[in-house]
């Protein structure tokens, strides 16, 4: 079992009467790359600010490299990295005084030589200020400060919210660059849920402040399905069945979204409520996560009259 | 090495999960002969970087290829595509081949295609396969 960089116990955050976190258990293992998935207002950022110990949690508690988050001391804030949302840099430095402002916080780690590479590399000057920076160039800016210092645990909100297709990508090349030096880990929340496909191997999905699921990417992937059943005559009424997310219906067929249910499972169910011809529906992350968080018995926003039986 | 991976197309967003697009793009590979017995596998970390993917991913998708045979991992040296003669089908994968099979066919009967045109389909796309398929076992065909 690989040690655990970032662990949070029954973390809770109340803003007034209404929990933005509730109650969040999380251990996340050395040298994997975690996406923090949840929809807006889902309390992503509360909970990375609380384990950042930026902000002061209601209930509970987060730790970072084994120190408590409350408390992280300098030593131990030279060994991460974390990006906010939205690239919030000193707009009247220059990417030079910024380099200088940043490597003091890192004194000992501070790559500077991979740190020009990468503003070479964007095709920036170190001469530049921020302010006459775009969007996209501000946040190739915080990539390359956030990998410069090498940190053991990196964590960024949303850092590729509002950015081209060509940034995006240089962002998750620079997660699997540093995943692949030894014992790094990562922790990034994204919409962009092909993104976290691509170089996520963990998953973390909360909903309304609460945690929802921690797994391999590979396990959600594998446990999150759509079975379509066909009948002869009309489709049963009730369906009980442990796991079921969601139920649509027609005249002939059941449509079921199911969580941690095996074909075994939907088989024997079938034979019980009448059928044995089922299929399978693939699907994609987004479709999965869109299924597993909206909400139960949802009605499509837009919807022709239903056919009556 | 660096060509390797040229041919290594990774769609995220694909109901397919990368790992399976990974083995199956390798697998296809070795069938049609584009990589050969003796062939590295460029190192895990090498394929995770230039595919832009989690290298467990790109190890998940290798120590399936190993399980079924395709490859072998000398430790220390690397992944190399192994000798077809070595290579073990064994029930639950002809298994798996045939529901896969199954899922092709219930599409060309959906599509109104008959016995005979299904037929000489799959003879058809058999010969992009010939220089494996009949160099094994001459009898066949």
């Amino acid at each position: 079992m690989a040690e655990i960089v970032l662990e949070t116990k029954g973390l809770t955050k109340y803003y007034g009467a209404q929990p933005a976190l509730d109650h969040l258990d999380l251990r996340i293992p050395r040298g994997c790359i975690c996406g923090f998935l949840g929809r807006n207002g889902a309390g992503k950022t509360t909970a990375i600010k609380m384990m950042l110990g930026l902000l002061e949690p209601t209930a509970g508690s987060a730790s970072l490299l084994g120190c408590d988050s409350t408390d992280l001391t300098p030593a131990i804030r030279q060994r991460i990295g974390y990006v906010t949302e939205g690239h919030r840099l000193f707009r009247w430095m220059t990417i030079a005084r910024l380099e200088k402002f940043q490597q003091a916080f890192f004194p000992e780690q501070w790559d500077e030589k991979f740190f020009a590479d990468m503003i070479e590399y964007f095709e920036l000057s170190k001469k530049q200020k921020i302010k006459h920076l775009s969007n996209g160039q501000r946040a190739q800016v915080s990539l390359a400060l956030a990998l410069a210092p090498n940190p053991e645990l990196l964590i960024m909100d949303d850092p590729t919210l509002g950015l081209d297709a060509v940034i995006r990508r240089q962002f998750l090349e620079g997660m699997i660059e540093l995943i692949t030096r030894q014992g790094r880990t990562v922790l990034f929340s994204s919409h962009i849920l092909a993104d976290v496909e691509r170089v996520a191997d963990r998953i973390v999905v909360i909903d309304k402040g609460v945690l929802r699921a921690d797994c391999s990417l590979e396990q959600f992937r594998a446990s999150v399905r759509k079975v379509v059943l066909y009948f002869d005559d009309s489709v049963p009424a009730d369906v009980e069945l442990e796991g079921l997310l969601h139920c649509r219906r027609s005249e002939r067929q059941l449509e079921l979204t199911l969580v941690g249910v095996d074909e075994a499972e939907v088989a024997a169910w079938a034979k019980r409520a009448g059928t044995e011809r089922y299929d399978f529906v693939e699907m994609n992350l987004e479709d999965q996560f869109i299924e597993f968080t909206a909400p139960p018995h949802r009605r499509r926003l837009f919807q022709w009259e239903e056919a009556r039986p | 090495m660096g060509a390797m991976a040229l041919w290594m197309q990774i769609s995220s967003g694909s109901e397919t999960p990368i790992y399976l697009q990974l083995v199956e793009q390798i697998s296809s590979a070795i069938a049609k002969g584009e990589l050969r017995t003796g062939d590295k596998l460029p190192a895990v970390r090498v394929l995770a970087a230039e595919l832009v993917i989690n290298p467990n991913t790109v190890a998940r998708a290798y120590t399936i290829l190993e399980q079924s045979g395709l490859v072998t991992t000398k430790t220390g040296s690397g992944t190399y595509v192994s000798d077809p003669k070595l290579r073990h089908a064994d029930a639950a994968e002809i298994n798996l081949l045939a529901e896969r099979m199954d899922t092709l066919i219930t599409r060309a009967v959906n599509l109104g295609l008959d016995r005979g045109a299904l037929t000489a389909l799959f003879e058809k796309r058999l010969e992009r396969f010939a220089g494996r398929l009949d160099k094994g076992k001459a009898e066949n065909g």
